[in-house]
């Protein structure tokens, strides 16, 4: 389809794109100062910055499309299948709360505050170099998932989405660091939320309001889609309750850990720039539910669309659905309000993974291995050439992705399935070190690749489901991590002593608070009285 | 002694206790019950309402139990962080060797 844009819709995307990214270079001035400026915003930040950039930057442009493919394919049911970013349920008052006092800038620098040596030096080196690779990775299918978005609506070849508002991006990002993108974040978490309430109601009136749903449900024989708990058996079917258990598991146990979601990275940087632990814990938390709940509207609003346009089978055709409910609904006028507010969601999440690869590539790569004499002026410079880096190769990654979904659900899996728990193990087990954790994630890249590519294409095993191919690989990777964690000698106390009474934190870590105690650096719990005879 | 303890010293506030771990159990309740409580709101069925009017109880609960610890740690650490912050910046230009703690 073609939209035809008025004068006005072109008006309303001239003036959102003048106010995102002109707000943005206004804080030049702070972004410039320091490097911790420039990716933590001096950690400084009130609890409501962060935790609107949390939820802008998690609502990106491909983010309605798979979203609207779940719930298009399995009703309301499907609504689980975005719930993996309830890690920060818990995490928001445990790890959240022990990686701010760590004061790390970035996951990979908490690996050589949490463990030691070699060990904990090769974690940051690969950590790193991994995260800006995942990074541009995120960068290219984002910025493909807008090239669609122009393709859809102005018949634009798929790079010249991909480039254009990229680019129009990178220019706060390279001027104000992280001071632009949290800046511009805010308003676009706000513009963001309010257009897809307005939209997805308007969707939703439009299918006949929320009674006419239910009854075309009830007409087209569809009632299980308004049912939250519609699935195929326990084990059987394409959607079965194992898989809703699996992803409970995943998602609610997965945040006494941390990096057990792949949101866990960006989430970091945001926890370390707000100015205390209380309010790092409230970023994470009030920046996450504002996410569900947007999810919860998107849901009905696709069921509206499916009212509208039941039948349709191709996964392509199907999860263009919210944006359907926009372009073909909104009256005139309003279509560039619609298109500008899909900027905003656009540029917020670009913005973030650019500013968080360059902090990589800059606090853990270039000053730690490079230079670690650096300047702040020059670590300024190299965190804005990183930035044109990864913004160039996102390019490149991003016309190689043809199917959204596919790298999508790849990359998660291999983020979360073998070292889901070795994620939670550092965190919460004193014993657990770098040798562990490093062998953990070598042998994850190979299991990952082997369960879901390789082995079931040479038929050595059956295709398996997702939730299948998370149990496997984590008693596969267990296999690897826990007789490497035990062959090896643990960290030395004198550092783990360290962190611990630096991070406090929860778990099993008994020898160690025994060892700070007896050195007098923690105050001891109160003594048991004796007992009467 | 009150079952939710809402005054703390420092050192009781860094410690893991009680209140942590009923925010640890209520707080994947409130994500649950939210994100089933506004959708079904939405289809205007009355569950709906009732799942999120508990959630928002639940979710004010929470915080009145956590709030005040959080405020206590987050005080006390504030107070060493520029130590730790100066501890970091040694670590990432390799000037801190592993030293016997104290």
């Amino acid at each position: 389809m073609n939209v035809l844009f008025t004068w006005l819709d072109w008006l309303w995307v001239a003036a959102f794109l003048l106010l995102m990214i002109g707000s943005g270079v206004l804080f030049y001035r702070l972004g410039k100062r320091s490097q911790s400026d420039f990716f933590l915003a001096g950690r400084g930040l009130p609890w409501w910055l962060p935790a609107s950039s949390v939820y802008a930057t998690h609502t990106a442009t491909d983010t309605p499309m798979w979203i609207t493919g779940v719930i298009y394919k399995y009703g309301l049911a499907g609504i689980w299948y975005t719930f993996f970013s309830a890690w920060a349920a818990i995490s928001a008052f445990v790890s959240t709360r022990i990686f701010r006092r760590s004061l790390a800038y970035t996951q990979a620098e908490w690996n050589v505050v949490r463990f030691t040596g070699l060990g904990a030096e090769m974690l940051r080196g690969w950590m790193a170099g991994w995260q800006v690779f995942m990074n541009m990775f995120v960068l290219g299918w984002v910025g493909i998932a807008m090239g669609k978005v122009c393709a859809f609506l102005f018949g634009w070849p798929l790079w010249v989405g991909l480039v254009s508002f990229s680019s129009g991006c990178a220019i706060y990002v390279l001027a104000a660091g992280y001071w632009g993108v949290v800046m511009a974040d805010f308003q676009q978490g706000v513009i963001a939320f309010l257009v897809i309430m307005i939209v997805s109601i308007w969707g939703i009136m439009v299918a006949g309001g929320p009674t006419g749903i239910v009854e075309k449900l009830m007409i087209l024989g569809e009632t299980d889609r308004m049912n939250p708990f519609a699935f195929t058996g326990w084990w059987t079917g394409e959607f079965p309750a194992a898989w809703f258990v699996t992803m409970m598991v995943i998602a609610i146990l997965g945040g006494f850990g941390m990096g057990t979601s792949i949101d866990w990275y960006p989430e970091a940087q945001r926890i370390q720039s707000a100015r205390t632990v209380r309010d790092s814990t409230y970023s994470i938390w009030w920046g996450t539910l504002i996410g569900l709940v947007r999810n919860s509207v998107w849901a009905i609003a696709i069921l509206g669309f499916f009212v509208l346009f039941p039948g349709m089978t191709e996964t392509s055709e199907y999860e263009m659905g919210w944006f359907r409910l926009g372009f073909d609904y909104l009256p005139v006028g309003m279509v560039g309000f619609f298109f500008a507010a899909i900027l905003a969601i656009h540029l917020s999440t670009i913005s973030s993974h650019l500013n968080l690869g360059a902090l990589y590539a800059t606090r853990d790569l270039y000053q730690h291995y490079w230079n670690p004499e650096a300047s702040e002026r020059t670590l300024v410079w190299v965190g804005r050439w990183s930035t044109l880096i990864l913004l160039l190769g996102s390019f490149v990654y991003g016309l190689m992705m043809e199917n959204i979904t596919e790298w999508l659900i790849f990359a998660l899996w291999i983020m979360t399935a073998g070292i889901w728990l070795p994620n939670i193990l550092q965190v919460v087990w004193w014993r657990f070190n770098a040798w562990g954790y490093l062998s953990a994630w070598i042998a994850n890249l190979g299991f990952s690749w082997l369960v879901v590519w390789v082995l079931p294409e040479f038929g050595v095993i059956p295709d398996l489901a997702d939730y299948q191919q998370f149990w496997l690989l984590m008693l596969l990777g267990a296999c690897v991590f826990i007789p490497t964690t035990f062959l090896t000698k643990p960290e030395s106390m004198d550092h783990l002593v360290k962190y611990y009474v630096q991070a406090r934190p929860l778990g099993w870590w008994g020898p160690v608070r025994r060892e700070a105690e007896r050195r007098g650096l923690i105050q001891e719990d109160s003594p048991k009285p004796p007992k009467v005879v | 002694m009150p079952l939710i303890r809402r005054t703390w010293t420092a050192a009781e506030a860094d410690k893991w206790t009680r209140e942590d771990w009923f925010v640890i159990v209520l707080s994947p309740i409130c994500y649950f019950a939210l994100t089933l409580g506004v959708a079904l709101s939405f289809l205007l069925i009355w569950e709906g309402f009732a799942i999120t009017a508990v959630s928002i109880v639940l979710v004010v609960w929470m915080h009145w139990i956590i709030d005040p610890k959080l405020k206590a740690i987050s005080e006390e650490y504030e107070k060493n962080q520029h130590e730790y912050l100066r501890e970091l910046e040694d670590a990432v230009r390799w000037k801190q060797h592993e030293q016997a703690a104290p």
